[in-house]
């Protein structure tokens, strides 16, 4: 034992430092006591041979009886509490708490674990497993989706069932597990402001919103030239194009539902600067959660997720 | 045995008396605290096992974000030491460990969590995230109670961090002369590596600094 708390302490000299401490500072107060004892004595109170303020005299009475078994209380309570708990200078003693701790750890591991490789969407089926991952998504998902997960701008509504990188359950556990990463590319270096403009109104258009007709004739063919490669020909999004394109994550256009508002200038905003990803900044990223909370927990999360979409 | 006269030394010696009173009350702080200045684990980057971690000085632009987060009170309301109960891990991650806080100076550990910890914040929200958040939470946080901090939307200070820098290395930050010399070449650099070239903001700093804490030992429980 005198060796794990050395090993911690820059000199050995440390733990006997502690130690020594103690011991004199508890024997000095058992020493102050011993030696200050006294009895009462009978008769008139003895007076101290001082006085202050022309009159004002002391008694000098010895300590009183309950006051001095308090302090040898205390005392004796000292050299208990030092045998029971480490204290003593040498002791790197936690009284079993870290092995309680990964004890405990591990019991709850065992729970979440059993769902790691269960099928999500037979999960979301199970209203306890639905449950759980409610009570999950509310500790660890509200900050960005909202605790009614319809999200809020820039951070998508889990209950719509419209999906940048596809609905299937295996494919919203895999966007929780390993995280996603938005790739829209500023055009502002590329394309004029007119063009921006252009572009923007058409892509209005495709949902149905009101735009101007000469700047939508205009920007189809802007789109055409620059934006087909992610959004698709018709600007139905990449995973219209096949599961190989969802990973891209670019969104469909046409469904008037927007991650960043639906403004001609949140829309010019998109464009100009681009929604891009970028390691460090971590600006259009949804956060890897698997190795923090680990598979089990997952699952269950996107068993809720997947169960939200799923009652309409 | 008659009654005892003794404590009269120590009554009528105001000078006595007080450096008795000095011994007996520095017993405390001679047996508790100042052995923690001798002890591997509060004194270099080391986490709980023992393993190493990798714990840097505040680099320039986080160094004036953790000036703003003092500035603006953060700690009243956040706290950054997660305690080491399961239910704050669950949560949080990791617990604290001291070896994480050695160039802190004041560390930030705070005392009252009306809001989260912050001690693992770092990473686990994007920029936007935090800017949105720090310049209105209801944007985000619907039930949100944080006050919101729209006037940090201003350019940062960064005119004195070099003095910053001198300061802390006189308590023991471990900054090179280099490091100090080419501090407003690192701020240059990060305005044109994350910013695109736009003068760091108070906001950009704040999110610099809430971006790297705790990210030593990440995303472990």
């Amino acid at each position: 034992m005198l060796d794990s708390i050395n090993a911690d302490f820059t000199s050995s000299f440390w733990g006997l430092y502690v130690a020594g401490l103690v011991t004199i500072s508890l024997l000095v107060c058992v020493l102050i006591l011993v030696l200050n004892m006294t009895s009462r004595e009978t008769g008139a109170p003895q007076v101290q041979a001082h006085t202050w303020d022309e009159t004002l005299q002391e008694y000098n009475n010895p300590l009183p009886k309950w006051w001095l078994y308090l302090f040898w209380g205390t005392l004796v309570f000292a050299v208990v509490y030092l045998a029971v708990f480490p204290g003593y200078g040498t002791a790197n003693d936690d009284r079993g708490a870290r092995a309680e701790y990964a004890k405990e750890t591990e019991k709850f591991q065992q729970v979440f674990d059993k769902y790691a490789k269960v099928d999500v969407a037979a999960l979301a089926q199970q209203p306890e497993a639905v449950a759980t991952g409610k009570r999950l998504f509310l500790t660890y998902c509200i900050q960005c989706h909202g605790s009614n997960a319809k999200g809020s701008p820039g951070f998508p509504d889990l209950t719509d069932n419209d999906w940048l990188y596809g609905g299937e359950a295996d494919t919203v556990k895999t966007s929780i597990l390993e995280g996603r990463a938005g790739v829209m590319n500023a055009f502002g270096a590329v394309l004029s402001g007119d063009e921006i403009k252009d572009v923007a109104n058409y892509v209005r258009s495709l949902s149905g919103l009101s735009a101007d007709a000469a700047r939508v004739q205009r920007g189809e063919a802007v789109f055409a030239a620059n934006c087909t490669v992610c959004h698709g020909p018709d600007g139905k999004g990449a995973a219209s194009m096949g599961a190989a394109f969802a990973a891209l994550g670019a969104p469909n256009l046409t469904d008037n539902v927007w991650l960043y508002g639906n403004s001609e200038a949140k829309i010019i905003e998109g464009v100009t600067r681009g929604r891009n990803f970028d390691n460090r900044s971590l600006k259009n990223a949804m956060p890897a959660w698997g190795e923090f909370l680990g598979e089990g927990k997952v699952t269950l999360l996107a068993a809720y997720v997947h169960s939200l979409s799923q009652k309409k | 045995m008659a009654q005892s006269n003794k404590h009269e030394a120590i009554e009528r010696n105001v000078f006595f008396l007080i450096v008795l009173t000095l011994l007996a009350v520095s017993v405390g702080g001679l047996v508790e605290i100042v052995p923690l200045f001798f002890q591997t684990s509060t004194t270099t980057a080391v986490d709980d096992k023992g393993n190493k971690l990798d714990v840097k000085p505040y680099d320039p632009v986080r160094l004036v974000g953790r000036d703003i987060y003092i500035r603006e009170g953060c700690y009243n309301c956040h706290s950054q030491m997660i305690r080491p109960f399961r239910a704050e891990t669950e949560r949080y991650g990791h617990f604290s460990v001291a070896g994480e806080f050695i160039y802190d100076h004041p560390f930030q550990w705070g005392s009252k969590r009306t809001g989260p910890d912050l001690a693992r914040v770092g990473g686990r929200y994007t920029s936007e995230w935090h800017r949105t958040h720090l310049i209105n939470p209801r944007d985000v946080v619907e039930e949100s109670n944080m006050p919101a901090f729209p006037w940090l939307n201003r350019p940062a200070d960064f005119s004195d961090v070099q003095d910053k820098m001198r300061a802390l290395r006189q308590v023991g930050v471990p900054y090179s002369d280099e490091e100090i010399r080419t501090a407003d070449a690192t701020i240059k650099a990060y305005q044109n590596e994350e910013l695109g070239g736009i003068a760091p903001t108070e906001l950009d700093a704040l999110i610099a600094y809430l971006q790297g804490l705790g990210t030593a030992l990440r995303n472990v429980r």
